[in-house]
């Protein structure tokens, strides 16, 4: 499989969906697979909250899959014999393409918490400038779970005629209130760390780990189910050698912590705040009087959704609200429920209903 | 879905109607639908076969019809067809009333438990197996087998106007003529039209 990493630079300024702008940015993205003459076997791939552009190949330094690798390659649910896979990292992340850890040319430091609160459609703006710069006429597909699936919806509303099908997994066109109240939690959190300086921790040469890790902690919670916490860790007490410290007792403590713990390694506080108030604020029906249906009469990709039944952070119900409004819009839209055993990560784990289903509908004529 | 079903099926479906078919399977007849240009949607509760109908381009989705249709009322369906279902559901008599909230017309095609070679079977003592029901009676997915008479019955009792009936042959060809005179006898399968009014 043919990988490339690349950068994509926008030097105008770039206008935000909430006013306000940014003077220019740069995304970072990898590609997989090649584009064809005709440049018609395009496929974007967006990213969850955490994740970053690498969405496919082993990295050789870390021996790291990418998030999506179990999808993307050759043979595989997008395959990359056929596809050109197209995987950016979203503005206001923290691997590369512009957020608040970058440098604002105005001022020569790091945006910080002044980082415009950005959209989910800014981020397919965003997009959508780097699928010109390709001279992609359209994505034969647009696909992500999560907070990348919100993406997809947001691509299907905004740039219809630069889509022709979306995957919409383990998202929603809402968030709830619980999933806001979760979010404000985990912000509070980093907010609160002795470190975070308000937010100016990176002029202050400090890092708020403590905070992004134990917020982090939360939400992999979140990202899981019970029973996939009852069948990896249940009851099983943490090997006396390999505690990350003396006040854990049992597996799923030392699990957590080593999790929040290399998180709060390589990701900036300002981002994670950035990025769940993204989250919190998505509501593509927003520009349409909050009313759904109507956004999606613009919408002329054919839908595939799909959710798990063990999510209890998007679960299946949002799912469904999103299909039935497009129904009603008279969008071709499928549904379904698949059997998962990560919880709201189920998303990242290939099996074989939900790579078939994948494929089947990134495949038909 | 055999292809004579498909076409009597297809003679019953008004130009520019948008169509829900209930039990849409592995999305053949959507897909016949969809190169005629008919606006349509398939509910299916079976995973495996909705991922086959995604193959087909044709949208489905994915649902217990026993647990309702409500969703599906003012979604601007206006001809339900279910063929080879109504006999698996635990509840047909709900199932038709939910269509009727749907659509005003619907198409609906039941096996004929009736059909001689089923009474033969069943004179032997044995529970009938045959093309039209494969399945042993413990392996079963027809729990609520009927007649022609008993249907037609049933849509008497709850005010379903029968628009057209067709009864199909152990071929699946339309009955000869003289045959309608006992088609509960001679039909293996018997074809709907149905309306509420």
């Amino acid at each position: 499989m043919k990988i490339q990493q690349n950068s994509f630079e926008y030097k105008e300024s770039f206008h935000l969906l909430n006013g306000g702008s940014i003077p220019g940015f740069e995304l970072v993205y990898e590609t997989y697979g090649e584009l064809n003459p005709n440049k018609n076997n395009a496929v974007l791939v967006c990213h969850a909250f955490s994740g970053s552009h690498r969405a496919a190949g082993v990295d050789k330094e870390t021996d790291k899959p990418g998030w999506w690798n179990e999808f993307i390659g050759p043979n595989k649910a997008i395959d990359t014999n056929k596809y050109f896979v197209v995987s950016p990292n979203n503005l206001g992340s923290c691997y590369g393409s512009t957020g608040p850890a970058t440098l604002n040319p105005a001022t020569k430091k790091p945006f910080g918490k002044d980082f415009p609160l950005l959209d989910v459609y800014d981020w397919v703006a965003s997009q959508n400038l780097l699928r010109k710069s390709l001279d992609i006429q359209s994505w034969e597909m647009v696909l992500g779970g999560s907070l990348g699936g919100m993406q997809a919806l947001e691509w299907s509303i905004s740039f219809p005629e630069n889509i022709k099908k979306a995957g919409i997994i383990a998202a929603t066109s809402l968030i709830s209130s619980q999933n806001i109240a979760l979010n404000q939690v985990a912000r509070d959190i980093i907010r609160k760390d002795i470190n975070f300086e308000d937010g100016d921790y990176l002029i202050a040469n400090k890092k708020p780990r403590d905070g992004l890790r134990v917020a982090r902690m939360l939400g992999h919670i979140t990202y899981l189910s019970e029973s996939n916490f009852k069948n990896r860790f249940g009851r099983k007490l943490q090997d006396i050698n390999n505690k990350i410290d003396s006040s854990i007792n049992f597996e799923v403590e030392n699990y957590l912590r080593y999790q929040g713990e290399k998180f709060s390694e390589y990701f900036d506080a300002n981002s994670y705040i950035l990025l769940t108030k993204i989250m919190d604020s998505f509501n593509p029906a927003g520009r349409y009087n909050d009313n759904l249906v109507d956004a999606l009469r613009h919408c002329k990709a054919k839908l595939l959704i799909l959710s798990f039944d063990d999510d209890w952070l998007f679960p299946t119900e949002y799912s469904k609200e999103l299909h039935f409004a497009a129904i009603m819009a008279g969008i071709n839209s499928s549904f379904i429920e698949l059997s998962g055993n990560n919880g709201h990560d189920s998303f990242l784990y290939a099996n074989e209903e939900y790579v078939s289903a994948i494929s089947n509908f990134l495949n038909h004529a | 879905m055999h292809k004579n079903i498909e076409s009597q099926l297809l003679k019953l479906i008004p130009p520019q109607s948008k169509v829900l078919d209930l039990g849409s399977g592995n999305g053949e007849f959507l897909e016949k639908l969809s190169k005629k240009n008919i606006s349509c949607h398939g509910i299916e509760i079976d995973t495996k076969k909705i991922i086959i109908s995604l193959a087909k381009g044709v949208s489905v989705t994915q649902k217990d019809i026993d647990k309702g249709l409500k969703e599906f009322c003012g979604l601007g369906f206006d001809f339900v067809v279910m063929a080879n279902s109504i006999q698996c559901l635990r509840r047909p008599l709900e199932a038709l009333n939910n269509i009727f909230e749907i659509a005003n017309e619907c198409a609906v095609t039941i096996p004929n438990f009736g059909y001689w070679k089923i009474r033969l079977k069943l004179l032997n003592g044995k529970m009938p197996v045959s093309s039209s029901l494969p399945a042993k009676w413990y392996e079963t997915k027809n729990i609520h087998l009927c007649t022609i008479k008993d249907f037609e019955d049933l849509c008497a009792d709850n005010n379903i106007t029968i628009k057209k009936r067709v009864y199909l042959d152990a071929d699946l060809n339309p009955l000869k003529s003289w045959f309608t005179l006992n088609s509960n006898f001679f039909a293996s399968e018997a074809i709907y039209h149905l309306e509420k009014k």
